[in-house]
Formats: structure tokens, C-alpha cells, sequence
């Protein structure tokens, strides 16, 4: 293989967005060094200054319909991978807007933790345009690098150096995965471009070097089997950092699994779509009996987050154009009700110094707006209609009825209704009980933004979604090829039963 | 059926977010006397645009009528489609008036967190009222779930029972548990219509609205899973019996408000003879499907009404009975002839004054005693002559006492039962025998008799407010008794429709109006119906 590395401006464009963020992440390093006296909020609001412009130039790709490869298609640019860089850089500026307030615990490199949030979001942005195996496996590790440091953050508390040492040790030996499946894949077949794999045969060597490849894009989601860093690390990690970890690499990851099952795999749905079914109900199912048992409010989130995961499973296993144009939409949902509960759980933790759901009793008497925007969000994760979780779960399992995956949604939906009892225990601590400590909650302006924003996002994803389908459905434009088969997999001579699953 | 009918101004919408307006002005009052009377304010103006809407109704027409449609979400086919016809009307202004009452019964029973429980009572109005307008089934489905939210925090914050946070927390789950089955009985629908679509190259593609999906055929073993799907949802909802076991913690935990809610609105059968019928006809006529529908509706008539004979406790009795009122309510729709459904409409639209109304007077009772108990009463006839002469009426008219509102809906039903079969009519009046011992002596044993010790002296007859609600109770239960026509004319149309469309099924559809098809459509489950039921299918599949 003969790689030339002949370069011209106009293709730097292409990188235009990262290479925007990589100035500017030196720039908030430098900063942070050169003026030591700068309260370092000030960083905070530097860098969502830096984000911001990020997405404005991501934004204007979209319109203007900016495309193409570069590095011998390494790295792309197309929609797919605007919407992913827009929904990683959106879900980091909110990242740190609510670490604000909670940067003040850590005792040392209060500005390095901006430095490296940033990092990683850079490391996602790559991952969203990743389009072979090789540079799937440097971003996939470039991003997670700085997500090693943050989880372990808090330095004087033991259950963040255990979560920092559980993510790191699983980490690097999923990374070892990683690359042992890369090696087979490419042994195999002899290239690395995801759409030149298309073409080749089902060896054993390549089934298996993909079976590892998955394990390590399941340990990256989070999905059963390879969940089970997922509590612990929540859990111990800096609040802020776990909302960053629960939402934006599950969406770097989702741009390349939708790329690596739909691009180079979409000649092998039939062997897929189960082990996706099996990933998904396990997941489901798992997170949300496991849930039920949760007293705190990060473990539970960490595990209604297994859940969800769970549930953007059933749309890669309908693995339709359709099921992928759920799937972005699920991630946005999921980024505006995940990202406000954190926000809500941040704001109370940072003044009572508690993550037990028993010290959320009462939240409605000590901050009304605080338990109100809760309870949206909650209800949006467990699917509530209007808001938004339940339009993304039900494009989501029409994707899936689509395709006939019968068992898989009415696992999916006997799910809702567990998670539905966990999330109910919740609010019924925020608005029945009586609180042990009836002191009013105060809410920061950036954390009021956040909520606001993730309520808005809640509700109008919900109610007028139109937009946004627009754009998911335009996003998943080169899925198209899909839609042909969809419509043929729909057999109604054969009873449902008769199949797997459902067929 | 598909005739449609705007009206000039968006009543329906008006109608439909009126309460929910009013809920968050009710949210920025600070004052309690504010707080009840916009609450009141907002539930009359709301019961005012609903007679108009009564009044404006062109009775005996099968068309939609009011109607407002907006696409929603084109992709997915789903759109804000509000209509009216014969068979949702009289529930719009019973919500309405029901709700006018609760608010007046809550005036000064309901002691804490005042304005919270207003704004709930509001936002759970709007919900029903969106169950009974919304004719795309995403939208219904929507209020559907939504509904159970208010409902759980009136049942939790509100009730009066100990084991209230056990009765909403099941409620909720139950409810929920049988409308994940509908939801997927719903997407079914709209992947038939999906099929079909691209067969016939229809944009878009995708349809969850009701009279869109009226016009395309459905296969009729398709139609029965589907029918049974979304029976979870509406048995659970209703409920009927063996899905019941909730309904009798929500009414004795919960408030009297939801209660009343909880029974008088029959939202179950509603989604029966709103979507499972005319959707699914011909899964309804499918022997299987009609036999075990009777039978669990006779069950549900029997055993309820054995129940409700022994409680010792008037608002279980009274969930009870409600269950076995609901048994002849399905019992009406499955008959599937005109006299059933007419029947069972009206009794749904009866039960909303007479069972709804005995939970008024189980909260009467409730705020003098403290306590529904039977122990706790005995002999208050001559304590409370207006109390006990008003609970007499209404309990007369829930056992269908002629004259009253009550003997028109069920001897309709049993026209109908016996019609269908004579069996089924056989049971069905021995439902009614039970009916009135279980109320009769219930009624003899707690009003009338030697005054006991347990009442004690000092119990006040009915006050203003609590005389209002009687005296309206028992306004419209006369009304409907002694002349009925207004309202059977209202719904004339639409039943008549759904008659005919049950008679001519869904299998062959209405857009291919081939000879030979229609002449042949009658005879559905037999085995060239099946054939027939796979023809929409080619599907560019095979």
C-alpha cells in the first residue's frame, strides 16, 4: 500500500473544524499558564467561547455542504460525521458550563481539567470522521486518554482513584482488543478503508478479528457484556465528568459503529442483526433490573444508562436507513435529558455534598425548578410522552418492527415500564417526601443555562420535532442504500414466530 | 365515516389546552381564594365551549366533526388531528362537567398544598380531554400515557388512604404495562399501512392517522393480533376484569377527585368503540375474539357484582360495581349489533353521573364520618334526609331503575346481548338482579334502620356546594332517563357507521371497491376471507 501525503489547502479545510479546536485548547493552556491569577471560570468561559466558534464553523459545513476525504480516506468529512462533531462539541460546551461550580473541589490543575476536556472532545471529532480501521484505533485511544486523567480527578477520594485505575486497566486491555481484531481484519483482507472491507469473505479470522472489534466498541458504549466498568467509574469519577462520559463517547462510538455495521458490514446483516439483538436485551434488561436497586443517583444513572444504550441497539439492529436516522435522534434526546440530570445532580450535590436518592427527599420544597426539571427529564428517559424520549423510543422500535424484530421490541417495551418504577421512586423522594433539611437550593447562572437549555432541547425534540428529523434523516443520507431491502424484509407469509427473533 | 367537518375556529384546540393554560396561570397565583376560584373559572369556561360544541354538533351524521389537522411529524406520519363525531362528543362535555363538580367538591376538602393539586386536577383535564379528541393514534396514545402522571400525583399527594403510595405506583405500572402492548399494536397498524403505501406509491409512507388508516385494507389474522395488542392497553386502562386488581386500591387510597375521574370516564371502552372496532372489524366479528370478549365481560358483570355484595366498605363496593357496570359496557360493544353499541355508549356516558355520583356521596360520606366503613353508619336517613334521599336517586339510577338514566343504557345492552345470543342476555340480567341487592342492601344497612351508636349526634346534612353537585347529578340522570333522544341523536350517526363498517370489514378495505370483493366481505374468517386478507400484500416482497 502506498500512502502519498500530497496536501493542499483547500483540503485542510476539510479539517478546518478540528484544527480550530486544536489552537484553541493551546490557547487555554497557555492562558491558564501565563496568567496564573485568572479565576479559573474565566477558562471555563473560554473555552465555551472556543466551542462555540467550533460549531459555527461546523454549522456553516452543514449548510454549505462541505464533504470529502483526506489521508487516502483515513479521515471524512460528510454529514454523518458533521451531526456527530455537532452533537460531541454541543454535549462539551454543556460539559463545561457544569463543571464550573464543581471545579472549585479539585485542589490542583483546576485549568488542565478544561485542557483536557477539550482534548478529548477533540479526540471524539476525530472519531466521528474516522473511516478506517487504523484511524479508528488512534482516535478511539486519543479520545479515551483524556477521559483516563479526568476520572480520576478528584485525588484525595479513594472511590476516584479506584474508578481512574478500573477505567484505565479495562481500558488498555480493551485497547489490546482492539488491535488484535484490526490485525486479524487486515491480515484477512488487506485493507483498512471501512468501504473496501465491504467486498470481503466471511473467514474465520475475519469473524473473529470483528467479534473483538465489537467487544471494544461495546466496552466503549457500555453495552452487556463489557459494561462492567460502567458503575464504578460513574460513580467515582468528578459528576461532570461522568455526564461528559455518559454522552459524547457514546456518540463518537455510535458514528463509528453505524459506519463499521452498515458500510463494511452490510452484506453480513442476517449474523449481526442477532448478535445485536442479544447485546440489546441483555443490555436493557440488565440495566434497568440493576437500576431498581441503585441509592445513589450516579449508580442509578450509570445503569438506566446501560439501558439506553440498550435501546440504541434495537436501532442498529434493525439496520435500516431508518434505524439509523432513530438512532441520531435517540442521541439527541438522550444528550438533553441525560446531560440535565446531571446538571440537576451536580447543582445538588455541589451544596449537600450527597449523591443518595434519600437526599433528594423533598427537592420540591427547597428548589422547585430544580425538582421540576428533574422530573422532565426523567420522564423524558423513561419515555414519557410528549417529551422527547418517547419519540425516540418509538422511531426507534418502528425501525425495529420494521425489520420484524418482534421479541426485541416487546423486550424493549416491558423495559420502559421497569425503568418507569426507578424512575418513579425518584420523583416520589422529590415531591412526597418531606425534606430532612428544608434549606432552599440556589442554582448558578450556568447551571440555569444548562438546565434551561437541556428542558428546552427536552421538550422541543418532543413537541416539534420537524427539524430535527429533517436533519437526522439528511444526516443519514449515504445509509440510503438500506431503504431498497427494508421495504422486501417485511414477510408476511412467514409467521413471525417461525424466525429467530422474530425474523 | 371519513366526512369531515371543520368548524371556523380551532374549538377543539381551545378546548383541549384551555385547562392546561389555566393550570400554569393557576401556577403563578400565590393566594388560596385566587387559586380555587380560577380553578373554577377555567373548569366553567371550559364546560361553556363544550356545550357550545354540543350544541353547534350536527346530530345524526356519521361525519368528523370540528375537525383540525396539522401534520406533525410528516416522517413518521403522525399529525395533530382533532375531530369529533357521535361517539367522542358526550364524553367531551361529561370531562368537562365532571370536572366543574371535582372542583366544587374540592372547594374545602382539599386542605394542603392547594395550588399543586388544582393545577393537577387542570392538567389531568386536559389529558382526558386530549384521549377524546385526538384522532391520530401517536397523539391519543400521547394523552393516553401522559394522563397517568397527573393521576399519579393526585392518587399519591391526595389520597387518603395509608397504602396510597402502594395504589399509585401500581396504577401507573399496570396501566403502563398494558399500554407498551398498544403502542405496539399501533405501529402495527401503521406498518400495514406502510405496505400498502409503497404498494400503491402513496406519500408519505407512513400513517398513524385514524381515518387515513380506515381506508386500507388490513389481513384478517393481522387484524387479530393487533385487536388483542391493543386490548392490553385498553383492559388495563378500563379496566376489566381479570385486569382489575388496581382499580380497587386507586379508589379507596385516592382522592374522591380521581375516583371520580378513575370511574365516570370510561376511558378503556372508549378506545374499544373508538379504535379496536372500527379499525379491526373484523377481528370484533372473529368468532374467537367476540366469544372471549362476552365471556370476560360476563365474567366481569358476575364477579363484580358478587364482590361488591360483601364489602363492608362503600368506595370498594363501589369499585366493584364499577367493574361489573364495565362488564356490560363490553358487553354492549360485543354484541356488535346497532341496540349493543348504542347501549354501551350511553351507559358509558351514564356511569360519568350515576357510579361517578356515588363516589360525590362516598365522599360526603367520607368527610362526616371520616371513614366509608358500613360500621361507621347505620340509620342517617333521619340524621340526613337531603344526603340520604340523593344517594337513593343515584343509586337507583346505577342499578338502572326505570325513569332514571341508567334503565335506558343497560336495557339497551340487554336488547343487544340477547340479540347476539340468548345466553349472553340470560347472564347479563342476572347481573342486573345482583346490581340492585348489592346496592339495596348496602344502602338499607348504612341509611336506613334505628339510628346506631357508631354516628353519634353531631352530622350535618348536605351543605350549598355539596347540594349543587347532587342536585346537578340528578338533573342530567333524570334528563337522560325520562328523555333520552337528544343524546341517542347525537350518536345515531356514528353508530349506525360503525354498525355498517363492522358489517362490511376491513379485510378487502374500503379504497378497493371491486364487486366482487364487496359482495363477499360479509362472510370474514372464512378461508377465501384469508386468501383476500393476504391480496393487499404484494408488497414488491415475493
Amino acid at each position: 500500500m502506498i500512502f502519498n501525503f500530497s496536501m493542499s489547502g483547500s483540503d485542510l479545510l476539510l479539517m478546518l473544524p478540528e484544527i480550530l479546536l486544536t489552537i484553541w485548547l493551546c490557547v487555554v493552556l497557555i492562558v491558564d499558564f501565563a496568567m496564573p491569577r485568572l479565576p479559573k471560570e474565566q477558562l471555563a468561559y473560554l473555552s465555551v467561547g472556543g466551542l462555540v466558534a467550533v460549531l459555527l464553523n461546523l454549522a456553516w459545513f452543514d449548510r454549505a455542504g462541505v464533504t470529502g476525504t483526506l489521508f487516502n480516506n483515513m479521515f471524512v468529512v460528510d454529514r454523518l460525521a458533521i451531526f456527530f462533531k455537532i452533537f460531541i462539541v454541543g454535549a462539551t460546551a454543556l460539559v463545561v458550563l457544569i463543571s464550573i461550580d464543581y471545579v472549585r473541589r479539585f485542589r490542583f490543575f483546576k485549568g488542565e481539567y478544561y485542557f483536557l476536556v477539550l482534548m478529548s472532545a477533540l479526540g471524539m471529532m476525530f472519531m466521528a470522521s474516522a473511516n478506517d480501521l487504523l484511524s479508528m484505533f488512534i482516535t478511539l485511544e486519543f479520545s479515551t486518554f483524556g477521559f483516563y486523567v479526568l476520572v480520576a480527578y478528584l485525588r484525595d477520594e479513594v472511590s476516584s482513584n479506584e474508578a481512574g485505575l478500573k477505567f484505565f486497566i479495562l481500558g488498555v486491555f480493551v485497547a489490546g482488543l482492539l488491535a488484535y481484531g484490526i490485525s486479524l481484519v487486515f491480515g484477512e483482507t488487506g485493507k483498512l478503508v471501512f468501504s473496501d472491507i465491504a467486498s470481503a469473505k466471511a473467514t474465520p479470522g475475519l469473524i473473529i478479528g470483528f467479534l473483538l472489534i465489537f467487544a471494544a466498541l461495546g466496552f466503549k458504549i457500555g453495552a452487556v457484556p463489557f459494561h462492567s466498568w460502567i458503575p464504578d467509574t460513574y460513580h467515582g469519577a468528578p459528576t461532570p465528568v461522568t455526564a461528559f462520559l455518559s454522552i459524547a463517547p457514546k456518540g463518537a462510538a455510535f458514528a463509528i459503529l453505524l459506519r463499521m455495521f452498515f458500510v463494511s458490514l452490510a452484506t453480513f446483516k442476517p449474523a449481526w442483526v442477532l448478535l445485536l439483538v442479544g447485546a440489546s436485551i441483555l443490555s436493557m434488561t440488565y440495566g434497568n433490573i440493576v437500576a431498581i436497586a441503585q441509592k445513589n443517583i450516579k449508580r442509578l444513572l450509570a445503569y438506566s444508562g446501560i439501558a439506553q444504550i440498550g435501546n440504541l441497539l434495537i436501532g442498529l439492529a434493525a439496520g435500516t436507513k431508518m434505524g439509523s436516522d432513530a438512532i441520531l435522534y435517540y442521541l439527541l434526546t438522550y444528550l438533553f435529558a441525560n446531560l440535565g440530570a446531571f446538571a440537576v445532580v451536580i447543582t445538588v450535590s455541589n451544596q449537600i455534598q450527597s449523591d443518595e436518592i434519600e437526599d433528594y427527599s423533598g427537592l420540591n420544597r427547597r428548589s422547585p425548578f430544580l425538582a421540576f426539571a428533574m422530573i422532565m427529564f426523567l420522564l423524558s428517559l423513561a419515555g414519557v410522552p410528549p417529551l422527547a424520549g418517547f419519540l425516540g423510543k418509538l422511531y426507534i422500535f418502528v425501525a425495529a418492527m420494521n425489520e420484524g424484530l418482534y421479541t426485541l421490541i416487546l423486550v424493549g417495551l416491558v423495559n420502559i415500564v421497569i425503568s418507569m418504577y426507578y424512575y418513579l421512586i425518584v420523583v416520589k423522594k422529590m415531591y412526597i417526601n418531606e425534606p430532612t433539611d428544608p434549606s432552599p437550593l440556589t442554582v448558578s447562572a450556568p447551571m440555569q443555562a444548562v438546565i434551561y437549555v437541556s428542558l428546552a432541547g427536552t421538550v422541543i425534540l418532543g413537541v416539534y420535532p420537524q427539524p430535527f428529523i429533517d436533519w437526522v434523516v439528511a444526516a443519514g443520507m449515504m445509509f440510503s442504500h438500506f431503504a431498497a431491502p427494508a421495504a422486501a424484509a417485511v414477510m408476511p407469509s412467514v409467521p413471525p414466530s417461525a424466525l429467530p427473533f422474530g425474523g | 365515516m371519513l366526512q369531515e367537518l371543520t368548524f371556523g375556529f380551532p374549538i377543539l384546540s381551545l378546548i383541549l389546552f384551555l385547562p392546561l393554560l389555566g393550570a400554569i396561570l393557576i401556577a403563578l397565583l400565590k393566594e388560596e381564594d385566587l387559586i380555587k376560584n380560577a380553578a373554577m373559572g377555567v373548569s366553567l369556561l371550559e364546560l361553556v365551549l363544550a356545550v357550545i360544541v354540543l350544541l353547534r354538533f350536527v346530530p345524526e351524521s356519521a361525519a368528523m366533526q370540528f375537525s383540525e389537522r396539522v401534520a406533525w411529524i410528516p416522517p413518521l406520519g403522525i399529525s395533530y388531528h382533532l375531530g369529533l363525531d357521535g361517539i367522542s362528543v358526550l364524553f367531551v362535555g361529561l370531562t368537562a362537567f365532571l370536572t366543574v363538580l371535582v372542583v366544587l367538591y374540592s372547594w374545602d376538602t382539599v386542605r394542603h398544598q392547594i395550588k399543586l393539586y388544582f393545577v393537577t386536577l387542570l392538567a389531568l383535564e386536559t389529558t382526558m380531554m386530549g384521549i377524546f379528541v385526538a384522532l391520530d393514534l401517536i397523539l391519543f396514545f400521547v394523552f393516553w400515557e401522559l394522563m397517568l402522571i397527573p393521576s399519579y400525583f393526585l392518587i399519591k399527594l391526595w389520597g387518603g388512604g395509608a397504602e396510597r403510595q402502594y395504589a399509585a405506583l401500581k396504577y401507573v405500572l399496570y396501566t403502563l404495562l398494558g399500554s407498551v402492548f398498544m403502542l405496539v399494536g399501533i405501529v402495527l397498524l401503521d406498518l400495514n399501512y406502510h405496505d400498502w403505501a409503497v404498494v400503491h406509491h402513496i406519500e408519505p409512507a407512513y400513517s398513524f392517522d385514524f381515518l387515513q388508516l380506515l381506508t386500507i385494507p388490513i389481513p384478517a389474522d393481522k387484524q387479530v393480533l393487533i385487536f388483542w395488542l391493543i386490548f392490553m392497553g385498553l383492559a388495563f386502562k378500563a379496566p376489566m376484569f381479570p385486569f382489575h386488581t388496581w382499580l380497587p386500591d386507586a379508589l379507596l387510597e385516592g382522592p374522591i377527585g380521581m375516583a371520580v375521574f378513575l370511574a365516570g370516564i370510561k376511558l378503556g371502552t372508549y378506545g374499544f368503540i373508538r379504535f379496536s372496532l372500527p379499525l379491526l372489524p373484523d377481528a370484533s366479528k372473529n368468532q374467537g375474539v367476540a366469544s372471549t370478549m362476552m365471556t370476560l365481560a360476563l365474567l366481569a358483570i358476575i364477579y363484580g357484582a358478587i364482590v361488591a355484595l360483601i364489602q363492608p366498605d362503600f368506595r370498594r363496593l363501589l369499585a366493584f360495581s364499577s367493574i361489573s357496570h364495565l362488564g356490560f359496557v363490553v358487553a354492549g360493544l360485543f354484541a356488535l349489533n346497532y341496540q349493543g353499541l348504542q347501549g354501551s355508549l350511553l351507559t358509558m356516558i351514564n356511569l360519568g353521573f350515576s357510579t361517578a355520583g356515588l363516589f360525590f356521596l362516598a365522599g360526603f360520606l367520607y368527610q362526616r364520618r371520616h371513614s366509608t366503613q358500613l360500621a361507621a353508619f347505620g340509620g342517617l336517613a333521619k340524621k340526613v334526609p337531603l344526603l340520604a334521599t340523593y344517594l337513593l336517586i343515584v343509586g337507583l339510577a346505577s342499578i338502572g331503575l326505570p325513569g332514571t338514566n341508567g334503565f335506558v343504557g343497560e336495557f339497551l345492552i340487554l336488547l343487544g346481548a340477547f340479540q347476539a345470543h340468548w345466553l349472553y342476555g340470560v347472564v347479563a340480567v342476572t347481573g342486573v338482579v345482583f346490581g340492585a341487592a348489592y346496592f339495596l342492601w348496602y344502602y338499607e344497612r348504612a341509611m336506613l334502620g334505628p339510628l346506631t351508636q357508631a354516628v353519634g349526634q353531631a352530622i350535618a346534612d348536605l351543605n350549598a356546594r355539596e347540594l349543587v353537585i347532587a342536585l346537578s347529578l340528578s338533573v342530567m340522570i333524570f334528563w337522560i332517563g325520562l328523555y333520552p333522544s337528544p343524546f341517542l341523536r347525537m350518536m345515531n350517526g356514528s353508530v349506525q357507521a360503525l354498525v355498517e363498517r363492522l358489517d362490511k370489514g376491513a379485510v378487502a378495505g374500503m379504497a378497493v371497491p371491486t364487486p366482487v370483493l364487496a359482495h363477499r366481505a360479509g362472510r370474514i374468517g372464512s378461508a377465501d376471507a384469508r386468501e383476500r386478507g393476504s391480496f393487499p400484500h404484494p408488497v414488491g416482497t415475493e
